[in-house]
């Protein structure tokens, strides 16, 4: 058993299931139970294909980081499948190529492989959003994530030419070796620049307005959730193993993120659209994540993408399934969506309270963490900002829920399935509990992630 | 001087990509930004009287070969392309079925 068949099973039903496509989300979810199986019994270590040991050949890397992630990515699949394999059940082989796609980026250890496995997924995830029927908005989307994926591929050629090498490991003692970190500005920028249009980071995510202001039940969580998780995984190995980020580079990083945190939960605060609020309050926190791994915060990022891939799966798909059956996304048209469904309601209003950050949640702990960990790194502008953030989130996060609580002038009725109230109860649960059992989530330190040490140990 | 002139290329093409309004002179500004990055890549690994990378019986040790990696590379990147200038051109037809036009700024109008 080898941790390449997390990548090549859902790449081979993927194009098995074209055959039999009414067939094909039910292989999505056997899949994806597949998957979530084996990463139980796949022990960690690095894979070497095809013979060729690093640098030359492709190395896929399972550790407790990649693990953690592709736990996350896959047990979200198969629950956004579940929900919808009845309206959305012609999507399943390309969830299954976005399964492949994201289990890929996150494993592998080859940049050019990584490359490839960016492409495949963002590929998937054009697919996704033309369920949205906007496809001005898919094109959008399209068009910047090539764009992105060429300065990526632009960035890692460079690194290629001068390092003779495309795997992490061996890059990262070159260029340790090399001690001249000037020459690497241009490509890591290229890099960072790449991964940053993926991983919805202002200013480069403009197509996140069109792909997710439009989204339905399987493209809003897909998006918002699970790619948003899975390339924020990413985008903090590359943060904390390879970029490394010093002297200026450091500095514009940091001001971009900072202010990427503020202008979304700003342009969230200004919005009137549910959609729109839930999109731009995962641009900031993309943000903080990234600004959590630049400041070497690794643990407690890793467990906010997870908090915030829980937390968006809830928001999501509370709002699509009500803006499907109310027609409109304006909150003034979704007035009193909770008082025929208090469930909802409250499942909803606790994953809103964790992303804010509310003592009893988990979004607190883990925000209480990381500000010390800031403080401790004597980062106290980054607080500063971050607390502010939090202030403008809080506003317009409780005038949301006052406005989906209380009645308004017309009564709205919105049927929720009981798949999506189990899902919806069991993750507030969970967004309860560990709030204040917080055991597990000190069992993970900052070297979660060590590549190098991994790589070179075998 | 090859890789000056593929830059310049990469360049163009998304100068083109961001100027455009029309989808379909969208998809070729971004062929012509791939074109540019392929012969960027290709050009890292050449080598000035290098032959071909080829292992055979009579080959000599000690020749001067390219390197290979960066065409191995760049198949992939041709592939890759295609999948994604397929995909692109399948949503302009899209496109076109829904708002009659390929011009961004007229589907505006009638959005």
């Amino acid at each position: 058993m080898s941790a390449i068949l997390l990548v090549a099973i859902p790449l081979l039903v993927a194009f098995l299931s074209i055959l039999v496509k009414k067939y094909a989300p039910y292989l999505l979810i056997i899949v994806g139970l597949f998957n979530l199986v084996m990463l139980f019994l796949l022990q960690d270590g690095g894979v070497i294909i095809g013979g060729f040991d690093q640098p030359l050949g492709i190395n896929l890397l399972l550790n407790l980081y990649s693990r953690i992630a592709l736990i996350l990515i896959n047990a979200l699949i198969v629950v956004i499948a579940c929900l919808n394999i009845k309206d959305y059940g012609k999507y399943g082989s390309i969830l299954l190529l976005a399964m492949a796609g994201l289990n890929g980026l996150v494993l592998t250890v080859d940049l050019f492989n990584f490359f490839v496995f960016l492409e495949i997924s963002g590929i998937a995830a054009y697919l996704i959003t033309s369920s949205n029927k906007k496809p001005t908005n898919t094109f959008h989307y399209l068009a910047l994530g090539a764009v992105g994926s060429s300065l990526f591929l632009f960035g890692v050629i460079i690194l290629y030419a001068m390092y003779g090498t495309l795997n992490y490991g061996a890059m990262i003692e070159a260029i340790a070796a090399n001690n001249n970190y000037a020459e690497v500005v241009l490509p890591f920028t290229l890099m960072f620049i790449g991964l940053g249009v993926e991983a919805k980071l202002l200013p480069f995510n403009s197509w996140v307005k069109g792909a997710l202001g439009h989204s339905n039940t399987m493209s809003g969580p897909m998006i918002a959730s699970v790619y948003a998780a899975a390339l924020s995984f990413v985008l903090g190995r590359m943060i904390d193993n390879l970029f490394l980020f010093q002297g200026t580079l450091l500095t514009i990083v940091t001001v971009l993120l900072t202010v990427g945190i503020l202008l979304g939960d700003f342009m969230a605060f200004s919005s009137t659209k549910t959609r729109e609020i839930l999109l731009f309050s995962s641009v900031a926190q993309a943000s903080i994540v990234a600004l959590l791994f630049v400041n070497g915060v690794v643990a407690w990022a890793v467990w906010l993408i997870i908090a915030n891939a829980l937390s968006k799966t809830v928001m999501f798909l509370v709002i699509n399934k009500a803006t499907k059956e109310v027609g409109c996304d304006e909150t003034k048209s979704l007035q009193g969506l909770f008082t025929k469904n208090i469930l909802v309601g409250l499942a909803f209003t606790l994953a809103t309270l964790s992303v804010m950050g509310l003592p009893l949640l988990v979004g607190f702990m883990i925000k209480l963490n990381f500000l010390t960990a800031l403080a401790g790194a004597g980062q106290i502008w980054l607080i500063v900002a971050i607390l502010i953030a939090s202030l403008v989130e809080g506003i317009y996060f409780v005038r949301l829920l006052v406005k989906l609580w209380y009645k308004g002038e017309n009564e709205i009725s919105v049927k929720y399935n009981l798949s999506f109230k189990v899902v919806f109860v069991v993750i507030a649960l969970a967004l309860l509990a560990f709030g204040s059992y917080t055991a597990p989530m000190n069992q993970i330190d900052n070297s979660v992630d060590a590549v190098t040490e991994v790589v070179n140990n075998g | 001087m090859i890789q000056y002139a593929a830059i310049i290329l990469f360049v163009f093409g998304l100068y083109g990509l961001f100027t455009n309004r029309n989808v379909i002179k969208m998809i070729v500004s971004l062929n012509v930004m791939e074109v540019g990055l392929n012969i960027f890549i290709i050009s890292i690994g050449f080598t000035y009287d290098g032959i071909a990378p080829i292992l055979s019986s009579t080959t000599a040790n000690g020749l001067l070969y390219v390197d290979p990696l960066p065409q191995a590379l760049v198949l992939t990147a041709i592939v890759i392309g295609v999948g994604t200038t397929a995909l692109g051109l399948a949503i302009a037809k899209s496109i076109h079925k829904t708002y009659n036009t390929f011009d961004l700024d007229e589907m505006g109008d009638k959005e």
